[in-house]
């Protein structure tokens, strides 16, 4: 029965919980937004009430993009972004489709490497990997970040693409066999058309991570032209002990947006890719 | 190691180096020219007073140029950011001729630095002779690894407006009399803050002092023994434990390098230790406040009264194919024509380390800079009276002085955090 | 038909017809590993070899641009020495167990907020996993101005509810330090857990509630005896990533304290960085950094047996 009183209840234990997340999620955005559009006068002044904006001013975006390298870190971020998304999605999938659909021996020993390697985070790697690429000359290209990244990005595709592909019915490809096609060839054009929602949900899980990383940026990259975001905005919009407040968080806010964006054109794919791994594995 | 110019086996796929074709002005660093025509390049950090970088590209270089032939590249790496450069050019034996050093730099890459100790000999003879704090800086094991160039210091910024509201005209000479007038600050909620966190340069700049000022010091001439654990150390616990407690804001323990910079312009703090970067911000964007700071000398301790050294220098890599190109260009800048217009560009926001620049004209520029002069008479490194080595770096690393500060004001006892210092320092200049 | 996988040796077929490459590569075990080649080649030379490559820096001692000199367990014995790495090592484990603890709690509850039906679920959850996707940098970099005691509109709110002025040290006081940075990761992470075990929760049949509540289970009871057993395997696997980024964490505490007040925010990663990167010494920063390998593994097993529990 809905009466108006179930209703108002409903609403309260929707909107309640529900509102309670959603404020704590969002408030330090509101708090990026309103303190970048504040003029100095009124950052710096602790007697004002710190919500809301007096006198608001895009000084800080202008200035922002006009004397700093903002763009072309952004640049540098989406184009790092998606040749290590690519590079990772297909050796992702190099690795997830034997073990998805072949009998092999070595196939547990595999399966088991992958899993170890998430056990060797980035803080494990980074001195080490510093000093591969110092030797191979790469240091300050975008190369180093972009060779190094799938590192951290390859099992876990992997391990996303191979929660999918397991999902995926076996016939069409059977049937590929018999009329003869080689397994290369059906896995090629049968299998993989089949997988790209698959893709797409291991694809922005990739590259929503590889636009967050920062320790391997910060060590391998420190020429301001060939900086990513998150870099360029903790190293050169503090000079010295001047945090540039303003810009940092106009940064920041900029920072976030493509991702965001293109994130939410895909969050079902997104969700899809969390779970696909997790509850159909 | 690889030499400039050559290339070095392929280790990427084909579809990388379409990307890298995409990125052409990302990529890798310039070639340098074949045979026909040389350069150097310097790297510098990014200088906090943009005219002083601009000055190198548009005037010093070019002149030159003009002069020999050789074209002068000046890099700029963000601030915070030079120490993993020159690692990176160190390790790879290429990237950069010139390289400007900060603090530790020296003592960590000194063997990769040319011995420019001809230079430094004549450049001091002809300007007025080098301060001891210069020499401090650059000689590792008796050599001069470095040209010094000049001190970027720090000092006691305080509001004078404040002070004199509590009848204090003059910055107060002894620590004991800057804990009084905090002391009545604090009550009129003007309180000091000085930082005791995890940055790299205000907790240094009066933490060390402070030790030094009452005789402490980590290690001793020789380099080797501890000598931390002493009644001197723990006076000077005792008096920073006393000065956090009575006279700071509760935060400064968890301060970095811009806390204090945020709280001066928000109004909140009537002194502090800081390089130039308050005075000159608050010229610029808040008149009132900057009509109202001033810098002064750290205050004086039982045993005297000291400073931070926090020079920059000037180096010549050892693998560079252009190192006798480097050297006569490094002879050039040191010129007095050179060296003179490029600090009085920045304001005396650079110190020079030699004699001949004490009574420049850049000095009465910005009157309340004189401080930073006069300072650099008792300026040293981390670690002093000890010599500079790795351990000192190591020492500064893991922030042992000034945690040890920090443990002792957040409310352990003296015996301890001195305990727990002479502890580290004992196993860090074990190797030494 | 399939080609079943074949037991004879190449060398007899060979000998008793030419078997076309075709057939060779068809091989369900030769195209696994010639498919896997390249993948496992890259991770072989870009993971691997990094990997035992650190373990070797760690037995040197290796100063930035000297050459290193092999000496042993030395370094990891300067560790055991080492005050900070033993502060560092319990703040780690600290900060993980308490932030995942407190992400799978709040995970849950955001979960079965979010089971229910609303208008604009889809907005809101998209919404929800913001702080998940933004770069963690620069959102924390917000957090640092609002966690400053003159700026903070948590500080105002509890001096004019009677705190002493300006209120909390959030970044000042170790403890909260401590804390601060468990509340970030918390709600930088949350989402995470939250949303992935929503997904879970959809997948339970609705007839087994109805079931339940026909047998006269209450909600609790529904909840301790169906969902949470049913969601088990997912908090397993979401609390596994959830730990070694977390125990793995650089970013947030870099930006945030750089380890202060007086390593109260120490972690190892962080530590290492310091060595390695301010010091210059290589080898004794690989050792700190491989400390993470035992406890992590250590974690992980525990966890999994843990949860593996039936």
């Amino acid at each position: 029965m809905v009466t108006g009183q179930g209703r108002i209840r409903q609403a309260v234990r929707v909107w309640l919980p529900v509102g309670f997340f959603l404020v704590v999620a969002l408030f330090p955005f509101y708090w990026m937004a309103i303190t970048s559009i504040k003029p100095n006068a009124e950052l710096y002044n602790r007697n004002v009430m710190p919500l809301i904006v007096h006198a608001p001013t895009l000084k800080h975006y202008v200035d922002l993009l006009t004397q700093s390298s903002f763009l072309l870190w952004t640049w540098n971020t989406m184009l790092v972004a998606v040749v290590a998304t690519a590079i990772s999605l297909i050796l992702g999938t190099m690795l997830a489709y034997p073990l998805a659909r072949m009998r092999f021996a070595g196939a547990s020993l595999i399966t088991m490497t992958i899993a170890a390697i998430y056990l060797v985070p980035q803080p494990l790697l980074f001195i080490p990997l510093a000093d591969v690429i110092n030797r191979l000359n790469l240091g300050n290209t975008l190369t180093s970040v972009i060779l190094t990244y799938p590192t951290m990005l390859v099992p876990f595709c992997a391990w996303l693409l191979l929660g999918y592909f397991k999902t995926v019915p076996k016939e069409l490809e059977e049937a590929a066999r018999i009329d003869g096609a080689s397994r290369l060839q059906t896995m090629w054009t049968i299998f993989l058309p089949l997988c790209t929602p698959g893709f797409i949900s291991a694809g922005i899980f990739a590259f929503t991570l590889s636009q967050n990383e920062f320790l391997y940026a910060l060590i391998f990259l420190t020429k301001s032209s060939v900086r990513t975001v998150p870099v360029g905005v903790i190293a050169e919009l503090i000079r010295g002990d001047v945090f540039y407040w303003g810009q940092l968080m106009a940064g920041a806010l900029l920072g976030s947006i493509p991702v965001a964006l293109i994130y939410s054109f895909f969050v079902e794919h997104y969700v899809a890719g969390l779970t696909a791994g997790s509850v159909k594995a | 190691m690889t030499e400039p110019g050559t290339h070095h086996p392929t280790t990427r796929r084909g579809f990388l180096k379409l990307a890298a074709a995409g990125t052409a002005a990302a990529m890798s660093r310039p070639q340098p020219a074949g045979a026909a025509e040389k350069t150097i390049t310097i790297l510098h950090e990014s200088s906090f007073i943009k005219p002083f970088d601009e000055y190198v590209m548009n005037t010093l270089s070019p002149a030159y140029e003009k002069a020999t032939g050789i074209k002068v590249n000046y890099e700029v790496t963000s601030v915070g950011s030079l120490p993993t450069r020159i690692s990176t050019i160190a390790e790879t034996g290429s990237g950069a001729d010139i390289t400007m050093n900060g603090l530790l730099q020296v003592i960590q890459f000194s063997n990769k630095y040319l011995d420019v100790g001809d230079i430094a000999d004549d450049v001091g003879k002809a300007q007025g002779g080098w301060y001891d704090a210069g020499r401090e800086a650059v000689v590792v094991e008796g050599k001069w690894k470095a040209i010094p160039f000049a001190n970027i210091g720090q000092l006691m910024n305080w509001r004078t407006d404040w002070f004199a509201e509590v009848g204090v005209k003059k910055f107060p000479e002894t620590w004991d009399e800057l804990y009084e007038v905090g002391k009545k600050l604090k009550a009129k909620d003007h309180p000091f803050g000085f930082e005791l966190g995890h940055g790299f340069g205000d907790n240094h700049g009066w933490l060390y002092p402070l030790l030094w000022s009452y005789g402490g010091a980590e290690v001793a001439a020789d380099g080797k023994t501890v000598t931390i654990d002493s009644d001197e150390t723990a006076r000077a616990v005792d008096f920073c434990r006393k000065l956090f407690k009575d006279t700071m804001l509760d935060d400064a323990l968890g301060w970095t390098d811009v806390s204090n910079n945020k709280a001066w312009m928000a109004e909140q703090i009537s002194c502090t230790n800081n390089a130039e970067s308050i005075l000159w911000f608050a010229k610029r964007e808040f008149p009132e406040i900057g009509k109202v700071t001033d810098q002064a000398m750290n205050p004086a301790g039982p045993k005297g009264r000291f400073h931070l050294l926090n020079s920059i220098s000037h180096s010549i890599f050892s693998f560079s194919p252009v190192r006798e190109e480097a050297r006569t260009f490094m002879r050039w800048l040191m010129e007095p024509k050179q060296l003179g217009g490029w600090y009085a560009i920045a304001d005396s926001y650079y110190q020079p380390l030699l004699h001949g620049y004490d009574s420049a004209p850049m000095w009465t520029v910005e009157p309340r800079n004189l401080p930073y002069r006069d300072a650099l008479a008792n300026a040293h490194l981390p670690g002093w009276p000890a010599p500079a080595s790795r351990q000192l770096a190591e020492s500064v690393a893991k922030y042992v002085v000034i945690d040890m500060f920090a443990k002792a004001c957040a409310g352990a006892s003296t015996k301890d955090v001195i305990k727990d210092a002479a502890a580290q320092l004992k196993d860090i200049y074990r190797s030494a | 038909m399939t080609i079943a996988s074949e037991r004879l040796p190449v060398l007899a077929q060979a000998a008793r017809r030419r078997v076309p490459l075709s057939v060779v590569l068809d091989r369900q075990s030769v195209f696994s590993w010639l498919m896997m080649a390249l993948p496992l080649a890259f991770l072989a030379a870009l993971v691997g070899y990094p990997f035992f490559y650190g373990i070797l820096l760690s037995l040197e001692d290796r100063p930035v641009a000297h050459t290193g000199t092999f000496v042993g367990l030395k370094n990891f014995v300067t560790d055991a020495h080492d005050p900070i790495f033993w502060r560092a090592a319990i703040n780690t484990f600290v900060y993980t167990g308490v932030a995942t603890l407190l992400k799978m709690v709040g995970g849950l509850g955001l979960a079965l907020a979010m089971n229910q039906h609303f208008r604009m679920k889809n907005l809101v959850r998209a919404l929800l996993l913001l702080p998940f996707i933004v770069p963690t940098v620069l959102s924390t970099v917000a957090w640092l101005w609002m966690l400053d005691p003159a700026f903070s509109v948590v500080n105002r709110l509890l001096v004019t509810l009677g705190w002493p002025k300006p209120g909390p040290s959030w970044l000042g006081d170790p403890t909260l330090a401590m804390v601060s940075i468990i509340i970030i990761n918390t709600w930088r992470g949350l989402p995470f857990y939250g949303i992935t075990l929503l997904a879970g929760l959809q997948t339970v049949p609705a007839e087994l509630y109805e079931a339940a509540s026909i047998d006269g289970a209450g909600g609790w009871a529904r909840f301790r005896f169906i969902t949470l057993p049913l969601l088990r395997p997912i908090i397993l696997i979401v609390t596994l990533f959830s730990v070694i980024f977390t125990f793995a964490d650089f970013q947030l505490v870099y930006v945030l304290t750089h380890g202060g007040p007086a390593n109260a925010t120490q972690l190892f990663a962080t530590y290492a960085f310091d060595i390695a990167m301010g010091a210059g010494q290589l080898g004794l920063g690989a050792s700190v950094a491989l400390a993470m390998l035992p406890a992590l593994a250590l974690l992980i097993v525990a966890l999994t047996i843990y949860l593996r529990r039936e």
